[in-house]
C-alpha cells in the first residue's frame, strides 16, 4: 500500500527534481553547515522570488510552442517606467505599479498581436521589440537610474519573516494563479493545445489567434511583476534590469518539464527547478567557487535535464508501445 | 429528400493547381453519401470547403436552402458540422477525454470541469466501441486508437451534418463494423453524412449515393448507389478499368528460409514468436488493432529489443541492435506505415530520399562529397524500375500522390540492397489503380528472389497478394494459412483463427488446392 503510493510518487513529473533538490540541499548542508542558517535560506529564498516571474514569463510562451526575447527588456521598461513615475513626478506608489503592469501588459499585447496577425515566428518578431524594448528604456533614461523610491516599495523587496520573504509570498500566489489558468480554465488549455497541435487546435475551431495573443500578454504581465519586485529588491529603479534575465527563463521552465515544441509545462516543476538553480548558485557562493563558473555550471545542468528528460521520454514511447 | 448541404459550381485553384473546378454536391438529412475519386482528385478541398478551412474561389453553398459562407472552422462547426480530417487533429499531450471536448470545454464556475469531460467522452468512447481510459494520454496511442478517437470526436459535436474523410484507413474490419453500425444509427436519427474511402466493398455496403470526382470535376453526382457495381465506380473513378487482378503466383521450391525466428520472445511483450520467411516468398501477416504486428516488425529490425528466442538470417543466428545493422549486415528494410513520418522526408527531393540509405557509398574524397550527378545515376534506374510518376527526380516528394510517395519509400530500401522487406501497411490511403501497381510490384520483387513481410489490416490485400498468411493476435502468432487466394474462404477462416472459434489447425489448406486455385 505504501510501496505502490511511493512508487506512484516515484512516476510522477517532478520526483526527479524532487530527489536532485533533496540531495543538493542534504549534500550541501553537511559540506558547509552555514547553509540551514535563517540568513543563508533567506537569500536563497529571496533569489528563487526574484526569479519566478521571470521564469513563468516565459513559460507562458513556451506553453504555445513559442517564445519571447523580449521578457527582460520589456522588465527594463517596466522598471524605469515605474521608478520614473515614482521619482520624477511622485505619482503615488499604487498607481505607479498599475501603471508598470500596464506597460508590461501592453507589451506583451504588442508582441502577441504582431505574431498572431502578421504569421511572422515569434523568435522574429520579440528579437525586434527586445531591441524596441531596450533602446526605449536607455532614451528615456540616457541609461542613468533612478535612485529614490518610495520606502514601501523598498519594504516589499526586504521585508522577511525569519527566513521568508515577504515577495516569495506574493509569487506564490501568481504562480498559483498561472497553474490555474494552464490547467483548469478554458483559455489556459486552448494555449497548450495549440502549442500541442496547431492544426488541430484550428481544426477544432479554437481562436489560435486569442490563444497566441493571450499567451504573449500574460508573458508580459508577468515580466511586469518581476521588474517591479527587482525594483524594490534593489531599492534603484535601474535600466540594466532584465538584461540578465533571458537565460534563467528559458532554463527553469524547461528543467521544469516543460516541451519546447510547446503543449506543455508545468508550474510547480518550473519552481523546484528554480530552488535547485538558487541552492546551485548558493553552494557556489558558500564552497568559495569564482561566480563566473555559475553561468557553465547553469549551461551544463540545462544539457543534462533535457538530456534525462530525453531518456525518460524514450522509455515512456516503449512502454506505450508494449503495453 | 431535401438538401441539408447544396453545393454548386464550386471550384479552388491554389498557386498554379486547380484541386476543383466547377464541382456540385447535394448531402440530404438521412443519408450517407459516398465521396470517391483517386488521390488527388479533390475530396478533401471540397470537404475543406464545407467545414470553411478553406474559402471557394467560385461557387455557392446552401444549409437548409439558405446560401452561407464560412470563412472559419469555428463557423461551420457552430452550424453543426463535423468532421474527420485526415490529418491528425489530436493534440498529443492532452487525454482522450480532453481531446474528445476540445471545442467545448465545460466549465463550472471558471473552471474547466474534469468529471463531465470525463462523463461526456466516455459515452462517445463507449458508443464506438473505444475500451480506454479516458485519461489516457492520447500521445501513448496506437495509430487505430487515435483514429477511433477522431471519429468520437466528430460524433461528439452531434452534428447535422457529418463528414468522414478516410475514417476507415488505419483501424480493421472489426472496428469499420462498429463504426458502421454508429453511422447507421446516426442515419435513422436524420443525420447527413459524407463518407471518404478507397474500401469500395465498404462504400457499396454502406452508402445510399455517390459523388465522384475526377482531377477536380465531378463525374457522378449524388448517384444511387443501388445497380451500381464496383466496376462501375472505377470507372467513374479513374476513367477506365481496373486492371484484373493477379493470378495466384505458382508455388516454388521455398528451399531454407532466408529468416527465421525461433521463440522470439520482445520488449513489447510478444512470447513464442515462429516464423519462417523464404526468399520470393510473400508472407502476409494479419492481426486486429494492437495484437503487435508492427511492433513485431521494430523488433525484427532491432528497433524494439529482442527479449528471448533466436533470429536467424539466411540460416546463421542474428543479433540485430539496430536499424542501420539491420540493413547494412542483414540486409534487411522496413517500410514503415507511417509513411509521412518516418518513410519520406516531405520537402526533400526523390533523389535526396532514395539515395539516403547509400550516402556512405555514394561519398567519395577526403570530404565525404555528395555529387548530385552520382546520387542521380544511382536513384534513376530504381525510379523507373518501380515507375514513381513526377516530372523530375528533383520534385519535393511532399508534392507527390501518396502511392507515388510509398513507391520512393520502397525504392530507398531497394537501392539499399535489401533482400527482406518488411512492408507495413504499403498500401492505407491509397488509391485503388495505384494500389493494383504496388501489388505487382510487391509480387515483382518476390519473383525476383526478394522475401517480402507483408503486414496489412486490409483483407483483400493479404488474401490477393501474399502466398501464405500468419495471424497474429495478442502478441502472439495463433495461425499460419496458406492462401487459397479465395476471399469468402480465407476471410472466414482468418477471423475463426482470431476468435479462436474453431481451432485451425496450422496450415490448413492443402498445399495442392493452393496451386490449382486461382482468385
Amino acid at each position: 500500500m505504501i510501496r505502490d503510493r511511493l512508487l506512484r510518487l516515484a512516476r510522477t513529473e517532478n520526483a526527479g527534481l524532487v530527489a536532485i533538490l533533496l540531495i543538493a540541499v542534504v549534500a550541501l548542508t553537511v559540506a558547509n553547515p552555514a547553509f540551514l542558517t535563517s540568513f543563508n535560506l533567506y537569500v536563497v529564498l529571496t533569489s528563487v522570488s526574484l526569479w519566478t516571474c521571470v521564469a513563468l514569463a516565459q513559460m507562458t510562451t513556451l506553453a504555445t510552442g513559442q517564445m519571447s526575447l523580449s521578457v527582460g527588456s520589456l522588465g527594463g521598461l517596466v522598471a524605469i517606467v515605474v521608478g520614473g513615475l515614482c521619482e520624477l513626478w511622485g505619482v503615488p506608489l499604487p498607481l505607479a505599479i498599475i501603471a508598470g503592469l500596464a506597460v508590461g501588459l501592453a507589451g506583451g499585447l504588442l508582441n502577441g498581436a504582431l505574431i498572431a496577425t502578421s504569421g511572422i515566428n515569434s523568435f522574429i518578431i520579440t528579437l525586434a521589440t527586445f531591441s524596441a524594448f531596450h533602446g526605449l528604456t536607455l532614451g528615456l533614461t540616457r541609461a542613468i537610474p533612478f535612485y529614490h523610491m518610495p520606502d514601501a516599495l523598498k519594504a516589499l523587496g526586504n521585508a522577511r519573516f525569519g527566513a521568508v520573504p515577504f515577495m516569495l509570498g506574493i509569487v506564490l500566489v501568481v504562480a498559483l494563479a498561472v497553474h490555474i489558468i494552464f490547467t483548469r480554465t478554458r483559455i489556459g488549455r486552448h494555449m497548450l493545445a495549440y502549442g500541442g497541435n496547431p492544426t488541430a487546435a484550428v481544426l477544432s475551431g479554437l481562436s489560435t489567434k486569442r490563444a497566441v495573443i493571450f499567451a504573449h500578454a500574460l508573458s508580459g504581465l508577468l515580466s511586469a511583476i518581476a521588474a517591479i519586485l527587482t525594483v524594490g529588491r534593489l531599492q534603484i529603479a535601474q535600466p540594466t534590469i532584465g538584461e540578465d534575465w533571458l537565460i534563467v527563463s528559458f532554463a527553469a521552465p524547461i528543467i521544469g518539464g516543460a516541451s519546447l515544441s510547446g503543449g506543455h509545462v508545468s508550474v510547480p516543476g518550473t519552481l523546484l527547478a528554480l530552488a535547485l538553480l538558487a541552492v546551485i548558485n548558493d553552494a557556489l557562493v558558500l564552497l568559495g567557487v569564482d561566480p563566473f563558473w555559475v553561468q557553465v555550471v547553469l549551461g551544463c545542468l540545462i544539457l543534462a535535464v533535457v538530456g534525462a528528460n530525453r531518456l525518460r521520454e524514450g522509455r515512456r514511447l516503449g512502454e506505450a508501445v508494449a503495453r | 429528400m431535401s438538401a441539408v448541404v447544396e453545393i454548386r459550381g464550386a471550384s479552388k485553384s491554389f498557386v498554379g493547381v486547380q484541386a476543383l473546378d466547377d464541382v456540385s454536391l447535394d448531402l440530404a438529412g438521412g443519408e450517407i453519401h459516398a465521396l470517391l475519386g483517386e488521390n488527388g482528385a479533390g475530396k478533401s478541398t471540397l470537404i475543406k470547403i464545407i467545414t470553411g478551412v478553406y474559402v471557394p474561389d467560385s461557387g455557392t453553398m446552401r444549409l437548409d436552402g439558405a446560401p452561407v459562407s464560412f470563412r472559419a472552422p469555428r463557423e461551420a462547426i457552430n452550424a453543426g458540422i463535423g468532421a474527420v480530417h485526415q490529418e491528425r487533429n489530436l493534440v498529443p499531450m492532452f487525454s482522450v477525454a480532453e481531446n474528445i471536448c476540445l471545442d467545448r470545454l465545460p466549465t463550472s464556475r471558471g473552471l474547466v470541469d474534469r468529471a463531465a469531460i470525463m462523463a461526456d467522452a466516455e459515452q462517445w468512447m463507449k458508443a464506438i466501441g473505444l475500451a480506454l481510459d479516458p485519461h489516457t494520454p492520447v500521445r501513448s496511442l496506437s495509430v487505430a486508437q487515435m483514429q477511433l478517437v477522431e471519429i468520437a470526436k466528430a460524433l461528439s459535436l452531434r452534428s447535422r451534418v457529418l463528414l468522414l474523410d478516410e475514417p476507415t484507413a488505419s483501424i480493421t474490419p472489426h472496428e469499420a463494423e462498429r463504426l458502421f453500425e454508429v453511422l447507421r444509427d446516426l442515419r435513422a436519427r436524420g443525420v447527413a453524412m459524407l463518407f471518404v474511402s478507397h474500401r469500395l466493398e465498404e462504400v457499396l455496403a454502406l452508402c445510399d449515393r455517390v459523388t465522384v470526382l475526377r482531377d477536380g470535376r465531378n463525374t457522378a453526382v449524388g448517384q444511387p448507389i443501388a445497380g451500381v457495381g464496383r466496376r462501375d465506380l472505377i470507372r467513374l473513378m479513374i476513367g477506365r478499368d481496373e486492371e484484373a487482378a493477379a493470378p495466384a503466383r505458382p508455388l516454388r521450391d521455398r528451399g531454407a528460409p532466408s529468416l527465421e525466428l525461433q521463440g522470439v520472445a520482445t520488449a513489447a511483450s510478444h512470447r513464442d514468436i515462429d516464423l519462417k520467411l523464404h526468399a520470393g516468398e510473400i508472407l502476409g501477416l494479419y492481426g486486429l488493432v494492437g495484437c503487435g504486428r508492427s511492433e513485431l516488425a521494430k523488433a525484427i529490425i532491432g528497433a524494439i529489443p529482442v527479449t528471448g528466442g533466436e533470429i536467424r538470417v539466411a540460416g546463421k543466428p542474428a543479433k540485430i541492435g539496430s536499424v542501420s545493422q539491420a540493413l547494412a549486415r542483414y540486409r534487411i528494410g522496413y517500410v514503415s506505415e507511417d509513411r509521412k513520418g518516418e518513410g519520406v522526408v516531405l520537402d526533400q527531393a526523390i533523389t535526396t530520399n532514395i539515395a539516403v540509405t547509400v550516402w556512405a557509398r555514394l561519398a567519395r574524397g577526403w570530404l565525404r562529397f555528395l555529387s548530385a550527378a552520382r546520387e542521380y545515376a544511382a536513384v534513376k534506374p530504381f525510379a523507373e524500375r518501380l515507375q514513381i510518376r513526377a516530372p523530375s527526380l528533383a520534385v519535393l516528394v511532399g508534392k507527390l500522390s501518396g502511392g507515388n510517395q510509398q513507391k520512393v519509400s520502397v525504392a530507398k530500401w531497394l537501392l539499399a540492397g535489401t533482400e527482406i522487406l518488411i512492408m507495413d501497411e504499403p498500401t492505407v490511403g491509397i488509391d485503388v489503380g495505384t494500389k493494383a501497381a504496388l501489388h505487382r510490384l510487391i509480387r515483382e520483387l518476390a519473383d525476383d528472389g526478394k522475401s517480402i513481410l507483408l503486414i496489412s489490416s486490409d483483407m483483400p490485400e493479404i488474401v490477393a497478394v501474399a502466398d501464405r498468411i500468419v495471424v497474429m493476435n495478442a502478441f502472439r502468432i495463433v495461425g499460419m494459412i496458406e492462401n487459397s487466394h479465395s476471399y469468402p474462404d480465407m476471410s472466414a477462416t482468418i477471423m475463426h483463427v482470431i476468435h479462436g472459434v474453431a481451432d485451425v489447425e496450422l496450415t490448413t489448406a492443402p498445399l495442392t488446392e493452393a496451386l490449382v486455385s486461382s482468385s
